[in-house]
Parts: structure tokens; sequence; C-alpha cells
């Protein structure tokens, strides 16, 4: 008898032995001893036919046992992170996290950051894309639309021109998703 | 009406415009990002060749590439949500603010003290505005 079908075969005895809890009677009695042949541990029939001795794992721990165990590891899982914004754990259908003047800060620095040809270490807010980080127009292009898809709208050439700062950015972005102190 | 052009708009602009543009329908082609990186820096060394060209040959480059780019347009571009042709466009209305004074008294004095200080932040917009363009003619004052 393989592994498989004795776990099988426990199933089954669970699920028979499950109501006689409740009401224990002469069927379900030998409903129970009519499947314990199925199992192939002769000793552990004896005993069991004996006592019952069917341990109920899930009987023990109450409502608040289970919200503790959850809430615990939910906690956990939090404190790992919430460093980290860019993780959706939760799906939000159309509303978006909600932004602060911190945080539009630090996502519009992390993208002029990764992009390959500006220097981090040149970087602040108040550095000009074109006198101080060596950028050209279409470089300015491409900044423009890493924060178009960085935060999801659109921003159109108008506007474009005039922001020439990572602060004029942030400050156009706050403007936009109606963000203040 | 659509052919008048509205505003003079600077070559190096158009320029960047285009580049945008070209970006936006290159993104809508290759939907996968190495792809889409690969050909976005070709269309750039395509850009950077024609850098340091004089103004009429720059205008005619320009004409061509405008021209390239509506013969490869996407058929389906992607858009923002938030932006013409994007799936939310217009879905929030957000009232302008001239209409809250267009409420009734009797709604006005449900909120007496926002309303107080609106009025109040009315009266100093009118100084600012006085103080920035100086007092207006009383000739001008009125729609006709």
């Amino acid at each position: 008898m393989s592994f498989t079908q004795i776990a099988r075969s426990c199933s089954r005895l669970a699920a028979t032995l499950a109501p006689r809890r409740i009401a224990s009677g002469a069927l379900v009695q030998s409903q129970a001893s009519r499947m314990m042949h199925r199992i192939a541990v002769p000793s552990m029939t004896s005993q069991l036919s004996q006592k019952f001795a069917v341990r109920s794992y899930s009987a023990k721990s109450t409502i608040e046992d289970i919200k503790f165990r959850v809430l615990k590891v939910v906690s956990a899982y939090d404190k790992e992170c919430s460093g980290r914004w860019q993780t959706q754990s939760v799906r939000r259908y159309s509303a978006k996290p909600p932004l602060s003047l911190k945080l539009i800060n630090e996502r519009v620095l992390l993208v002029l950051k990764l992009y390959d040809k500006i220097d981090p270490s040149k970087l602040n807010v108040e550095s000009h894309f074109i006198n101080d980080l060596g950028l050209d127009s279409l470089d300015h292009v491409e900044v423009i639309m890493a924060m178009e898809d960085e935060f999801g709208f659109e921003i159109p050439d108008s506007d474009a021109e005039k922001l020439l700062k990572p602060a004029d950015i942030i400050k156009y972005v706050a403007d936009k998703e109606d963000v203040y102190e | 009406m659509a052919q008048v052009p509205l505003a003079i708009v600077s070559h190096k602009r158009q320029v960047c415009s285009l580049y945008k543009r070209a970006l936006r329908n290159l993104e809508a082609w290759y939907d996968r990002r190495n792809e889409f990186r690969y050909r976005a820096v070709q269309l750039r060394a395509r850009f950077d060749e024609n850098r340091c060209k004089d103004l009429g040959e720059g205008t005619q480059i320009l004409a061509c590439a405008q021209k390239e780019l509506f013969e490869t347009k996407h058929f389906q571009p992607r858009n923002f949500a938030n932006s013409a042709g994007g799936c939310a466009f217009e879905r929030e209305v957000i009232p302008p603010d001239w209409l809250l004074d267009y409420w009734h008294p009797l709604e006005k004095a449900q909120y007496p003290e926002y309303f107080a200080k609106r009025e109040q932040r009315k009266k100093e917009y009118v100084a600012w505005w006085e103080k920035q363009h100086g007092k207006p003619d009383p000739k001008d004052l009125g729609h006709h």
C-alpha cells in the first residue's frame, strides 16, 4: 500500500469519524471499524478502535489564536515591505496610492539617478538639466517621457520646456496631482 | 481652421516634439522593452546624425521625418488614461471654482465660515491684480 493510498484511507476514516463527536452510535462505530482494514498498520487499528484517540488539530486553536497568528505574519510582511513603495501587494482598481511631496521627490530623483546620461553624484533637486548636468534637448525630452511613464500622465510640450530642474518637475507633478503640504 | 498655425513654433521645439512622438510611436509598435530600447537607440542615432546641419537643410529633413512618422504611425497607439484617447479621459469632471459663486444664499449660509473666507480671498485677489496690472479703465469694464 502506497503512502497516497494510506493518506486517502486516513481522510476517509476522518470523514467517517467526524460525525461521531456529535452523536456517537453503533452505526458510526461500525463504519469506522469497517474503514480500519484499509490502513495497513494493524497495531494502530487496535489502538484506534479502542480509544478513538484521533487528534483534531483545528479544534484546539480558537479564532483568537488564528487571528493572532495571521496578524503576526501580516505585520512581519508589512515591516519587510515598508521601505519599498514600488511593490504592489494590494490591487488598486483605479485609485493610485496617495502621493506626498516627499514621495514625489524620491521618485523623481530615483528616475533621474537611473538615467544613464546623468551622473548621480552631481544630481540634486536644484541642478539644471542642461547647464549643470550636461544634457541636450533630446535627452531632456527623454527625461520628461520617463517622468510621464513614472507618474502616469501626459506632460504637454509647452509645459515640458519649462521643467528644467528636478524641483520644477516635483512642483509640476504636485500641482497636477493636487498634492500640498 | 486646423491649418492655421496658432503660434510660431521654433525649429528646435518642432524637432523635440517629433522625437517624442517618434519614440511613443516606437513604444506602440514594440511592446517588448528590450526591442523598444534597441529601436529607440537607433532612432536617437538618426537624430544625432543630423544634429549640426544648417537651418534650411534641417527644415527639409524635419519635413521628411514628419512624413515618415505619419506613414509609420501605429494603428492603435497607446495613450495615457487621462489624456485624449485614453480610457479614463474626462471621466472625472472637476467643477470650476466660480460655480461656488452661483450657489443660492441659503446654500451659502450653510457654510458661513468658508464663504466668509472666500469673499476675503476674492478681495485679496482683486487687490493683488490691481497691484500687478494697475486699475482697470472704467470704459473696459463689462463684456461688450
